[in-house]
């Protein structure tokens, strides 16, 4: 199966502060990674690493086996060009918790952005698949909005289908739904549980178990830094091997 | 007492026909000064916003500096921000009206200046100081999550700038542009120091040769007028630029 994301050794820290503790993690095509645990416990570190968000400070991140991201003790090893990384991180398309739409662009302006800006597509098939993708997630009767005038889970949907202009290999999902209300989670989950079914590799930071458990290919748990378990859904919820874990999972259940 | 009266009357008639004879007076002189008051607006507005459009492409080109993570950049902006801020502007004026061209001169060449080019130079270099500290503040306002979102579908630096960051200052630029604007306006009565006849020096100069003080009135009238219509002008900026919110 073909390796997607691959991280060796990952270490990250903020001054003093150790986000990352030598973290050894990989995603191969298909498969859609639930990352659980407390806050403050590195999950959207993790994923932010990834697209060179956030730049580690020791390890190594490969993307389609081809390296992104060297350093050893905070030193720079990284030969690549940085065109050549940031090609390369298009290639993963990121959903954020506070969606960060661009307000000054309409919902459509918004989702042809990427492939305009960056890849420089011709108008017309920028147009076309953007329609696709709003159709995909049900607001092609927005395309003319700012995203101000929509709710949270309809601006979501959006972030959702700019991110898939890019035709991403892989889509990183951090805590989609943690700033929606309560009755506008569902309709993000759906249109995440439809990509994951159309065989989307997905990497979901999430609080929301029930997604994880139903939609999961694999669960990650992560305390304080480090990834203490991992493994099929249905065995890290009903017999999960570590304490901590254990304590966790008590405490949200 | 019919008597009073009618002398009351007749000091009331001899007044009013001072006060008329005065009046004519003053609007003659005002009708002949007003041509020259014109041409007084003209430069006044020519200063301010040759100022202003110099002021907002070398302000922006400072402001990215002063964000820019290039040390030198950075450093050379501020100094350029500290001088011009940190000076008065009638210093700034006289030194390249009267000072440039006698240190030119020692470098082997003169360079000298007229006088409307020499205020367009000392206006557009110290408002682009200003402007600078407020496009930074209005970029570095801009939610972080902006640029992670630009970056994340594979923008440069520069593009999710031009294409993302700068644009959504735009709304936020206008009302203290404006306001520097307004300043702007007004200080270009400094240039009547070098002589230059902007509204200010064409009034003053009737004041002194013909002792009437009242020009001072028409003069803060259109000063107000002035900026009576650029308020508006922003005004009308202002809400087209806030459409998406």
């Amino acid at each position: 199966m073909k390796n997607i994301i691959h991280m060796e050794n990952v270490c990250k820290s903020f001054g003093k502060l150790e986000v990352l503790k030598d973290i050894n993690f990989s995603v191969n095509a298909g498969e859609v990674v639930c990352v659980i645990g407390p806050s403050g416990s590195g999950k959207t570190t993790l994923i932010r690493c990834l697209n060179h968000l956030e730049r580690i400070t020791s390890g190594k991140v490969f993307i389609d086996d081809e390296l992104v991201d060297e350093l050893i003790d905070g030193k720079d090893q990284l030969k690549v060009s940085p065109q050549k990384v940031s090609e390369i991180c298009t290639r993963l398309g990121m959903v954020f918790q506070r969606f960060n739409l661009f307000p000054h662009m309409t919902v459509l302006q918004n989702v042809m952005s990427g492939p305009l800006i960056v890849k420089k597509t011709p108008k017309e098939e920028a147009l076309a698949y953007a329609m696709e993708l709003l159709a995909k997630v049900g607001l092609e009767d927005k395309k003319d909005e700012y995203p101000s005038r929509l709710s949270g889970g309809q601006q979501q949907r959006v972030a959702i289908a700019r991110a898939l202009a890019m035709k991403p290999e892989i889509m990183l999902f951090d805590e989609p739904t943690s700033a929606l209300d309560p009755e506008l989670v569902g309709e993000v989950l759906e249109v995440m549980k439809t990509l994951a079914k159309e065989g989307m590799t997905m990497i979901v930071v999430t609080h929301e178990m029930g997604f994880a458990k139903e939609v999961g290919s694999r669960v990650v748990f992560m305390d304080k830094g480090e990834i203490i378990e991992e493994g099929l859904p249905n065995d890290i919820f009903s017999a999960p091997k570590h304490e901590r874990t254990q304590s966790f999972l008590n405490k949200i259940l | 007492m019919e008597e009073t009266i009618n002398r009351l009357v007749k000091i009331f008639l001899e007044t009013m026909s001072g006060v008329g004879a005065t009046l004519s007076v003053a609007m003659d002189k005002l009708v002949k000064i007003f041509p020259a008051m014109m041409s007084g607006v003209g430069v006044t507005l020519s200063v301010a916003v040759v100022a202003l459009v110099i002021g907002l492409i070398f302000g922006l080109i400072l402001a990215l500096g002063r964000l820019s993570k290039n040390w030198v950049l950075d450093k050379l902006s501020f100094i350029y921000i500290f001088i011009f801020r940190g000076t008065p502007l009638m210093l700034q004026l006289f030194f390249i009206y009267y000072a440039l061209p006698s240190i030119s001169l020692s470098f082997g060449y003169q360079l000298s200046l007229d006088k409307l080019p020499a205020a367009f130079i000392a206006f557009s270099l110290n408002s682009a100081a200003y402007l600078a500290e407020i496009i930074r503040a209005g970029i570095q306002s801009i939610d972080k999550g902006q640029m992670e979102a630009s970056k994340a579908l594979g923008m440069s630096y520069s593009q999710a700038m031009r294409k993302v960051i700068i644009p959504q200052s735009y709304r936020r630029l206008i009302p203290p542009v404006g306001n520097e604007f307004i300043m702007l306006l007004k200080d270009t009565a400094l240039v009547s120091t070098i002589a230059l006849f902007d509204l200010m020096r064409v009034v003053s100069n009737q004041v002194n040769s013909s002792a009437s003080t009242f020009l001072f009135l028409p003069a803060a009238i259109m000063y107000l007028l002035l900026t009576s219509i650029f308020t508006f002008i922003f005004e009308k900026l202002e809400k087209k630029y806030s459409v998406y919110e």
